[in-house]
Order: C-alpha cells, then structure tokens, then sequence
C-alpha cells in the first residue's frame, strides 16, 4: 500500500463467511489449542517431574462437577473436533466429489454438532 | 474509516423526482404547501405516494483527494429501479452522485465486470436481486475484499490477470498438425471432461473470497487461475500436462489451498473450483 498509495478493500470486517469457513477456521484454531495444550502438558512433565501431569488433571477431576466437567469439555472439544476435522479432510482429499456446496455445509453443520454432543457426553465420564 | 453521510447535505436540496411528485400530489389542495417541502417533506411523501426507499452504504475512495475510504449512503426509490443492485447504482450515478465509479458492461452475468462485494457476499451486481423485503435494513456494498482499490469500487485486476497468463492458458498440442488436418480431435467423453470449468469468465469472485488469497495473493494462484490450470490439464488435446502439472507443484502456488471452499459458494456461474483444485492436488499425489 505504501508504494502504491492505494487503499485494500476491506476483508475480514466485511465478509459474510459462510458455515463452511467457519468450520475451517475451527480446525486451525483447535489445532493451535492442541499444540499449547501438548506443550503444557510437556512442560509439566519436564518441570514438576513424571506423573505430575497425570496428577494434576486427576486432581482437576475431583474438584466436582462444576470444576471438572467444564475442564474435561475444555480438552475434548478440540481433540474431537480437530480429529474429526482431519477425518473430512482426508475424504476430501481422496473423494473429491464431496466438494459440493451443499455437502460441505451439511458436513460443517454436522462436524461442530457432533464435535459439541461427543465432548458434551465426554463431561459426563 | 470515516463514515461520511453525502445523504444528510442533500436533504437541504430535494431531488427533482420528488419535487415533481410533490407538487402533482399537493396540486388539489391549499395545504402547507413550500414550506413542507423544504424542510423533511421526503418523510411525508413517503406516506402520501407509494415510494418504497431503500438505502445503499457504498464505499468510496477518491484517490485525488488525501482521505481514508469511507462509506457513502443513498436512499432509492424501489419502485422507479430495476430489480437488480446494478441498476439501482447506476440510478444513482445518474440522479445523485455522477462520481460514483463501478466496472459494468454486459448487465446479464456474462461479462464479469461488474462482480463487487455485495451484503458481504461476491457477487455480480447485475445478478444480485435487490432485497426489498425488508426495506428498513441497508444493503452494503464493498469492492472485491483484500484488493487495491483504484477509486470507490474498482479493483486493482493487475495481479489476477498475471497469475492467470502465468498457467499459459492455450493449448499447447504435443505434435504440430498434420498436412491436411484441420482440428484436433476430441471426444465427446474428453470434451465433457471440460465442462463446468471453460465457462469461467473470470470474474475473480471466487479468488477474492478466499482468505488464503487475501493473506497470499502474490504467490498463491487463487482457485479461478488454478481451475483454469485443471482445465488445461485435463484437456485431452493438450501435450504440456506433465509440465503443466509440475508447474504447480510448489508450497505456495497450489499447497496454500486449505478447502476453505469460499470458492465455491460464491461462484456467479455455479462452477466449482474448490472440486476442481482438489483433483489438481490428488493428480500430483500420483
């Protein structure tokens, strides 16, 4: 812009994204919250020595419902969502006549409902 | 972004269309006749004759004035405008704002001129129908997102037409022809490999509603160019598929594609590049 002068029209602050895209961005931002959550994880380990991770989430577990069900939800959505998304992608990739418009939005609306319902009946366990 | 609303200075002057509503329908009576009409009589109107305004917030940028883009709006009267958002901007360029600048020509989805960011969709303006249901709501229109924008709605096309002569889209046959030989043949099967991606008419709605090209544009292709690829590899009468095919084959020409399938949804023409891309991205994994 600067050598141009010219003004980008605007992006993000306009677009109406469509369920598709929504989803899309899900799976990137699940995936970078699995990445910080396995970093922690480690770090734990490294930092407070073998079996403290295990003993810290068993200790968030027993906290009561309104604690743990929360926190276990908090680490199954992604996990579930982010595998689940990686799932579509392969049949994408290998069935691509999937890619039409309404089957990638039945595919989106379904892939957060069942994301949701599984880490949903996950808080229970 | 300045939000500058050109509508509140011309409330002062009324426009001659409702003037000479105005004074058709006060004709009869001596009511509060001037005075009504200087001061808010559009308000009044409104109730007397059946005028059905709609307004349009359409973004500006004057690239001879030093200010930042900002949205300017327009009320429209529905029932003296074509049914399309292309014929209510050109009402407006003609009665409001003659600076209003747009890209049109064949006003029937055949050209791609006109393809603007319309209620935060891509589409061609001369296909998108005007929602006069509810008249209450405004209908925002923006240029192509994440382009350089030469003045108010017209894209900078520069680098979409670069990257579309980059994939030499012409046939690039593996023999000369032969004495006599008039064309190369195909077959029905082969010629019907290339429907749904010849008809493209490059209208960059699909490429500018991919966020990978907005964060990428310079080296990402963009699935109209690389539709346009396709179709020339699964041309049967092609001899550069091979090459064609390798050309592709880096991180950032094809690979920035992510199946976000914004493409798709927003083709004017009901193509789909996203399928399209796929297939590339399966043929190289062979």
């Amino acid at each position: 812009m600067k050598q141009t002068g010219r003004p980008v029209s605007p992006h993000v602050s306009i677009y109406a994204f469509p369920i598709a895209a929504i989803s899309s961005i899900t799976n990137r931002v699940t995936g970078i919250m699995l990445a910080f959550g396995a970093a922690g994880l480690g770090s734990i380990e490294i930092v407070a020595g073998p079996g403290s991770a295990l003993s810290l989430m068993q200790t968030i577990g027993s906290q009561g419902f309104f604690i743990a069900a929360p926190a276990k939800f908090a680490v199954s959505f992604p996990l579930v969502y982010h595998y689940a998304g990686a799932c579509r992608h392969f049949a994408w990739d290998y069935f691509p006549d999937y890619l039409t418009n309404p089957d990638t939005e039945k595919s989106s609306y379904a892939l957060m409902g069942g994301a949701a319902t599984v880490s949903g009946i996950m808080m229970f366990l | 972004m300045n939000v500058v609303m050109n509508a509140t200075l011309r409330k002062k002057e009324v426009p001659p269309a409702f003037l000479s509503l105005a004074a058709r329908s006060l004709s009869g009576g001596a009511s509060s006749s001037e005075a009504s009409l200087k001061s808010g009589a559009a308000d009044s109107l409104k109730k007397k004759k059946n005028e059905k305004i709609k307004y349009f917030k359409v973004y500006r940028w004057d690239p001879e004035q030093q200010q930042r883009p900002y949205l300017s709006t327009y009320p429209v009267d529905l029932n003296d405008c074509g049914p399309m958002i292309l014929d209510a901007l050109i009402k407006i360029k003609n009665e409001q704002d003659p600076t209003l600048t747009f890209r049109r020509s064949c006003r029937e989805g055949i050209c791609g001129s006109c393809a603007m960011n319309i209620n935060g969709v891509n589409t061609l303006a001369c296909l998108s129908y005007i929602e006069d249901e509810d008249a209450k709501k405004a209908t925002k229109i923006y240029p192509l997102p994440h382009m350089y924008v030469v003045k108010d709605l017209v894209p900078d096309m520069g680098n979409f037409y670069e990257q579309y002569r980059s994939i030499e889209p012409w046939l690039q046959p593996a023999e000369e022809k032969k004495e006599g030989q008039a064309e190369f043949l195909q077959s029905r099967q082969d010629r019907a490999k290339l429907d749904g991606m010849y008809e493209c008419i490059l209208c960059a709605c699909c490429s500018t509603a991919c966020p990978s090209y907005w964060w990428n544009a310079d080296k990402y292709l963009g699935p109209a160019v690389l539709m346009q690829a396709y179709r020339w590899i699964e041309d049967s009468r092609d001899g550069k598929t091979k090459q064609r095919l390798a050309e592709l084959d880096d991180a950032f020409k094809l690979y920035r594609c992510h199946t976000i399938m914004n493409c798709t949804k927003v083709c004017p023409k009901h193509l789909n590049p996203g399928k399209a891309i796929a297939q590339i991205k399966k043929k190289l994994a062979h």
